[in-house]
């Protein structure tokens, strides 16, 4: 059991009563035979880009069924093609035993497909009912009444009155579920739900699809993460490149199988993190930094303390859009602060808060950001040219003009000491994998030999192999002596490779944990706005902040934050000797050491 | 069968290049078909738009003329365009590059230098850049549009145009027309190629295609440019400053304009009147895109929109054809071109109409 | 020495020209007219008449029309009317005061080519300009006006400041004022021959400001005139009849014949006695009309206005007599006294009356 995760009075378990199911009469006969939805050899391409080929996928009435692939093993181009959004080149999908051509979402909601986006299609400033009524036909006061019964019945509470814009991640969800159900569906697709909730939201989650398959809707599950599926779902198909690889049920598969069918290898075998050197003099020093988000919906930062030496990898955790972009163009100049507050950012001991991001660089700050086309890269641009984005103080230029020369024997030595997959410095940044970019950024930064790496996301859309190289690579420039912050949502790679992680949560940073003697359970509690396991959120706990991260998007759950409070001792683990083996599913939590990276 | 358009994984450099020939051939096309159905001898008349610019040492000469403040206009504003700041008010720069010029021969009609000219140009260039200015001020400080800023502008410099005319700067001996009087000898511009109306400023137009090219294809400064005009955030995010692109972007394209005014009323015309740029500073910006805001393109198609002017007016002369069906063969032409352009960065997929 | 330079490189140029083109081969013998103007040729206006007038000569001297329309006073303008006389034109007529330097240039290179100008005041031996007496007209113009009126204000939307246009609207009010002593008039100046927009608006502007007759002063489009019309008030315009465009309200107009005069001027050239001159031409001379009346006119007011007109044609009345006051109340032309054809073509004041300042 995860700790407060669905303890709290107002976590909503379905056992009022006996709720009418979403669809009277529609409920499959148990062990009927018809499979509610099967494809047969469906492709789709865009362009060059072979998205699915050949798929076959068969989904049965009241089944849980998971649809796991690593990003770009085209899962979503698949659900596109089931909600209607796209239309297959090839291939043919079934419904209840019947051929149908899905034309449009809308034809698709007639049949009874609902789909829950990963980035949600709400109006932030319109309340939840109008938000509902803009898909849903009915007055709204009848509206109304049966938002707030299936919120009972499914454990899906949200104040009908309230404003979106308002709303935490995990209500928003709840919200388009809703939306969702309110239509009657047969089939309930979901999209990677809980990428934006935090481990006890994704236990009330886990909960309320229960309930859903028990009263005859059948889910689709999508997903990256096996923990979840293992614990969750009743079937799975596994893509890779577009293809179909393998059909499991992960109840009875292990993860090792799964990954092996997800990837098509085993894993790479972990990289012991060394322990931390030397305590190395403080590079990066944050003192009670404030700032006020021009955003409304948007997260302030408030005292934010933080100190960063030479020969530690420091993390900060938390759900995206609780201030991490803000933090992050705070640290790398791109925002600056008002010149009498300059002080509360200090790099290398001296103050540069009101300093532009190239005066920072110059002393020997690195930043990786999150998005890599159109921040961290020029799509537009080569490789070279990107090369000299920030590199120029590496020699690429001469007396104002650009050596062109200089640059692409810089882009060709990242390409090659970075494992870039590229025709070469003359290639377009925009014409290169997610993943290759990323490499390429991540080297570019490195070879600049900075005394400070600031680094978002560093894996985000990265094979896992690539992942483990980069991996590799940040615990090398911490072992010269480096001092590295690595801003994530992927826990499991914190507790890798960080050596002290901190929690970010409403524009507020919690107190320091050594990540050797703490737990992704405590971790998740910071997450949510809780300091300790006793204080778990209740009805209105769940995440915050938008669903992409970076963007600018609204942030809730202000009332009920519960302020870290610093004086509290990190609460000791001292049996978890191996972090970097701990899952951050919350299911996962108890089994989650073959999932190790 | 439907289609539908996919992103290059770069840029052509083929088709960037042969974007211009089709639209040529397609604007070709499309404008013999319609003079034949008006019944004009349509090989005649795109004969004569399309040859009698080249035909001629005068008509050739004439097309210079045309080409000098096209090319200087268009190479300040494709530096802001490649930018992402959209100076639209070149004419009004033009304008008042003009007006600040003829300060000098309209205030002191008795100075004999024979180099005045020199003060004119740099007075034209300072006016224009100072006219600029004023929308890179407003877009800096309180984040106002610099497309309605600099168009705005243009409003007022034709006003500030017909006011000196209308008053002040009036020829006492003109009869109220609204001209000013004729520049004195050192007050224009020396002629560049005896016997033509070709003068200095087509050197201006060469010595700024060179600049444009070191400074957007060399120089650091340049690269910084482009990376804010491309990608905001990635200028952002490697120190560049947004606000410094905006004002050498302004300044830049300002100045280049008010050399072209300068060099108008020092060049052809020989005073300050009301029809000062017969529309260059807007024709400018077709230009500089139909070069491809590439310095070396923009040389081409500056060369080629003014052949097509003169050749349009010759078919009036030559072959009856009325304005506006000259007016209809540049339409096309610029129509064509963006759409070739397009499968510079996009082609063309044909998809099966094969559904579940 | 540029002169000369330049006259060899033009004819040079024709002469390539005519070998990579042979063009209009079959026409060596007709003389060959150019037509140049600053706005397009519709229906009507300024240069439909200027048309109607170059296409009577050629039939008349058995020549052929080169009409080059919509060409803006500049650099443009200078070049073209150069390549159409390299293409053969020896009779050049500019419809336009802002083609007068380039059109003297070009005198002066070729001499052999004879140049008629619109509205100028630079005379060549092989250069001369020419205007209408738009005054005769619109003095009479302006006695109907001033018996229509009810609220006592009239208006001219104008093109450009210039004496030919100041000297048409000056007539208006005096011949208003014949009527109606106390009859004022106001003046919008739309800077431009041809901009329907601006011309709608102007005409607008005065029919709010009260004026319930309007004088379309040398626009060469009937905008003003179908304002008007919808509008419910009086309106007249200059060169050709714009009735089609306001059946109900159309005052009449002061019309232009050219035909005579450039017939005549085009016969000079072919017979070799052109002469530089400035031609200034009126209802004597056949050239001004007045017609269209409106019907609504009183009886006696039209009894008034035919006289009047005799009068004009004969010569026994000027409209430009004093006593003339400007509109700061300084007697500028004494009682008794006619201004000069010289005098009025300067005209660079406004009668009182009018009260809109003139632009400077």
């Amino acid at each position: 059991m995860t700790p407060g995760a669905t303890s709290g009075p107002a976590s909503g378990q379905p056992e009022a009563g006996h709720p009418e199911p979403p669809r009277q009469g529609s409920q499959p006969e148990p062990g009927c035979d018809v499979p509610l939805l099967r494809l047969r050899g469906v492709s789709k391409s865009y362009g060059a880009v072979q998205a699915n080929r050949g798929v076959d996928l068969t989904v049965m009435p009241g089944s849980i069924h998971a649809i796991l692939g690593e990003n770009g093993a085209g899962k979503s181009t698949l659900m596109k093609m089931i909600y209607g959004v796209e239309a297959p080149d090839a291939g043919q999908i079934e419904w209840n035993g019947a051929p149908v051509a899905l034309t449009s979402p809308s034809e698709a909601g007639r049949l009874g497909i609902g789909m829950v986006f990963q980035h949600f299609s709400l109006f932030d400033t319109l309340t939840v009912l109008e938000n509902v009524a803009l898909v849903v036909p009915g007055s709204p006061r009848r509206l109304a009444a049966r938002i707030a019964t299936l919120g009972r019945d499914y454990g899906l509470q949200v104040d009908a009155t309230e404003y979106v814009g308002a709303l935490s991640v995990g209500e928003r969800q709840r919200v388009e579920i809703l939306r969702c159900l309110m239509q009657d569906p047969r089939l309930l697709i979901l999209d990677e739900p809980t990428a934006v909730l935090p481990p006890q939201m994704v236990t009330r989650l886990f909960s309320t699809l229960r309930v859903l398959r028990d009263r005859g809707v059948s889910i689709l599950f999508i997903s990256h993460k096996l923990d979840e599926i293992r614990e969750l779902c009743d079937a799975a198909t596994v893509l890779r490149d577009g293809q179909v690889t393998g059909h499991a049920d992960p109840r009875d598969t292990d993860t090792r199988s799964l990954t092996r069918m997800m990837i098509g290898r085993d894993l790479p075998p972990a990289l012991p993190a060394e322990p931390g050197g030397a305590e190395g003099a403080v590079q990066l020093q944050l003192s009670q930094l404030d700032w006020t988000n021009p955003d409304p919906y948007a997260p302030d930062l408030r005292g934010i303390d933080l100190k960063l030496r030479g020969h530690e990898i420091v993390g900060i955790a938390g759900i995206s859009g609780n201030g991490q972009s803000e933090l992050c163009a705070l640290i790398s100049g791109e925002t600056r602060l008002p010149t009498r507050a300059a002080g509360a950012i200090a790099l290398r001991g001296q103050s540069v808060g009101a300093m532009g991001a190239a005066g920072r660089r110059a002393l020997g700050l690195a930043y990786v950001p999150e998005e890599r086309l159109g921040h961290g890269a020029v799509p537009e641009m080569t490789l070279w040219q990107n090369a000299l984005l920030t590199a120029q103080s590496r020699g690429l230029t001469r007396r104002g003009m650009v050596d062109r020369r200089a640059a692409l024997r810089f882009a060709q030595d990242c390409i090659a000491g970075f494992d870039v997959r590229t025709a070469g410095p003359e290639a377009e940044a925009g014409s290169l994998s997610g993943g290759n970019l990323q490499k390429f950024v991540v080297g570019r930064e490195i070879m600049l030999a900075p005394s400070v790496l600031l680094v978002e996301q560093p894996t985000w859309g990265v094979d896992v192999a690539a992942a483990a190289e980069i991996r590799r690579r940040l615990i090398e420039m911490r072992n010269a002596g480096c001092a590295i912050l690595v801003i994530s949502e992927e826990l499991d790679e914190l507790f890798e490779i960080c050596d002290r992680l901190h929690v970010l949560h409403d524009g507020r940073l919690s107190p320091s944990l050594v990540t050797a003697r703490t737990t992704p359970e405590e971790v998740g509690e910071w997450m949510i706005g809780a300091g300790r396991p006793d204080a778990a959120p209740a009805g209105k706990g769940g995440g915050t902040g938008p669903a992409r991260p970076g963007s600018s998007g609204t942030n809730a759950d202000r009332p009920d934050t519960a302020r870290p409070d610093s004086a509290r001792p990190a609460p000791s683990h001292p049996d978890r000797s191996d972090p970097a083996a701990e899952g951050p599913g919350a299911g996962a939590a108890s089994e989650g050491s073959d999932h190790a990276v | 069968m439907r289609f539908e358009l996919i992103r290059r994984d770069r840029a052509s450099l083929e088709m960037a290049l042969m974007a211009p020939v089709l639209a040529l051939l397609a604007a070709g096309l499309v404008s013999w078909a319609l003079f034949a159905a008006m019944g004009v001898p349509a090989g005649r008349a795109l004969w004569t738009i399309a040859a009698t610019p080249f035909s001629t040492w005068y008509d050739f000469s004439e097309v210079l003329v045309k080409t000098a403040p096209l090319l200087l206009i268009a190479q300040g504003l494709a530096i802001g365009f490649r930018a992402r700041v959209f100076n639209i008010g070149a004419e009004g720069q033009l304008l008042i590059g003009a007006i600040c010029a003829s300060a000098i021969p309209v205030l002191l009609p008795s100075a004999g230098s024979p180099l005045l000219w020199v003060a004119m140009m740099a007075l034209g260039m300072v006016g224009g850049a100072a006219w600029a200015a004023i929308a890179a001020f407003w877009r800096t400080r309180l984040n106002a549009n610099e497309i309605l800023v600099t168009l705005m502008l243009s409003l007022i410099a034709a006003q500030i145009l017909t006011y000196l005319l209308l008053g002040p700067w009036k020829d006492p001996m003109g009869m109220n027309f609204p001209q000013t009087r004729m520049f004195q000898p050192g007050a224009l511009l020396p002629g560049l190629l005896p016997g033509t109306r070709v003068n200095l400023s087509l050197l201006f137009g060469v010595a700024a295609t060179i600049a444009a090219y070191v400074f957007m294809q060399r120089s650091v400064t340049g690269f910084r440019l482009i990376v804010t005009g491309t990608a905001p955030r990635a200028a952002g995010y490697a120190g560049v400053s947004a606000a410094r692109g905006v004002w050498l972007s302004l300044l830049i394209s300002g100045a280049a304009a008010g050399l072209a005014g300068a060099a108008e009323v020092a060049g052809p015309l020989g005073q300050l009147q009301r029809s000062i740029s017969q529309g260059y500073g807007f024709a400018a910006i077709i230009v500089a895109y139909l070069g491809g805001l590439h310095p070396v393109g923009i040389a081409v198609s500056s060369l080629v929109m003014s052949a097509i002017y003169i050749g349009g007016d010759n078919a009036m002369v030559f072959a009856d054809l009325p304005q506006s069906a000259v007016l209809v063969v540049q339409g096309l032409l610029l129509t064509f071109y963006l759409i070739a352009a397009t499968f510079v960065r996009y082609r063309i997929a044909w998809t099966g109409t094969a559904r579940a | 020495m540029t002169h000369t330079r330049r006259a060899f490189l033009g004819t040079a140029s024709a002469a390539g020209l005519a070998a990579a083109l042979p063009l209009r081969a079959s026409a060596q013998d007709a003389l060959q007219i150019a037509l140049m103007v600053p706005s397009p040729a519709a229906d009507v206006g300024w240069s439909r008449t200027l048309l109607d007038g170059t296409e009577a000569a050629a039939g008349a001297v058995g020549g052929e029309v080169t009409f080059l329309e919509s060409i803006s006073e500049g650099p443009d303008a200078d070049r073209i009317m150069q390549r159409a006389v390299s293409n053969g034109a020896r009779f050049v007529i500019l419809g336009s005061f802002g083609y007068m330097n380039g059109g003297l240039q070009l005198a002066r290179r070729f001499p052999d080519v004879s140049i008629l100008h619109a509205s100028g005041y630079q005379t060549a031996p092989n250069f001369s300009p020419f205007a209408a007496k738009y005054y005769q007209g619109t003095y009479l113009m302006g006695m109907a006006a001033a018996a229509l009126s009810t609220s006592g204000k009239i208006g001219s939307v104008s093109a450009f400041a210039i004496p030919e246009l100041i000297t048409s609207i000056n007539a208006f009010v005096l011949g208003a004022q014949a009527v109606n002593p106390e009859i004022e008039c106001s003046v919008v100046w739309v800077n431009s021959w041809f901009d329907p927009a601006s011309e709608r608006e102007a005409a607008q502007a005065l029919i709010s400001q009260g004026c319930d007759v309007l004088f379309s002063n040398a626009q060469d489009t009937p905008s003003v005139i179908s304002v008007a019309e919808e509008a419910g008030v009086y309106a007249f315009n200059l060169n050709s009849p714009m009735k089609s465009y306001a059946p109900e309200k159309y005052l009449g107009v002061v019309g232009t014949d050219w035909a005579p005069f450039f017939t005549a001027q085009a016969q000079a050239h072919v017979d070799g006695s052109f002469e530089g001159a400035n031609h200034y031409l009126g209802m004597e001379d056949e050239v001004v009309y007045v017609s269209d009346w409106t019907p609504d006119i009183p009886a006696d007011i039209k009894t008034r206005i035919d006289q009047t007109q005799a009068e004009i044609v004969s010569g026994a009345f000027n409209p430009m007599t004093g006593p003339l006051t400007d509109q700061s109340g300084t007697v500028r032309v004494e009682d008794g006294v006619t201004m000069t054809r010289d005098e009025i073509q300067a005209m660079d004041w406004h009668v009182a009356g009018v009260t809109t300042p003139l632009p400077n």
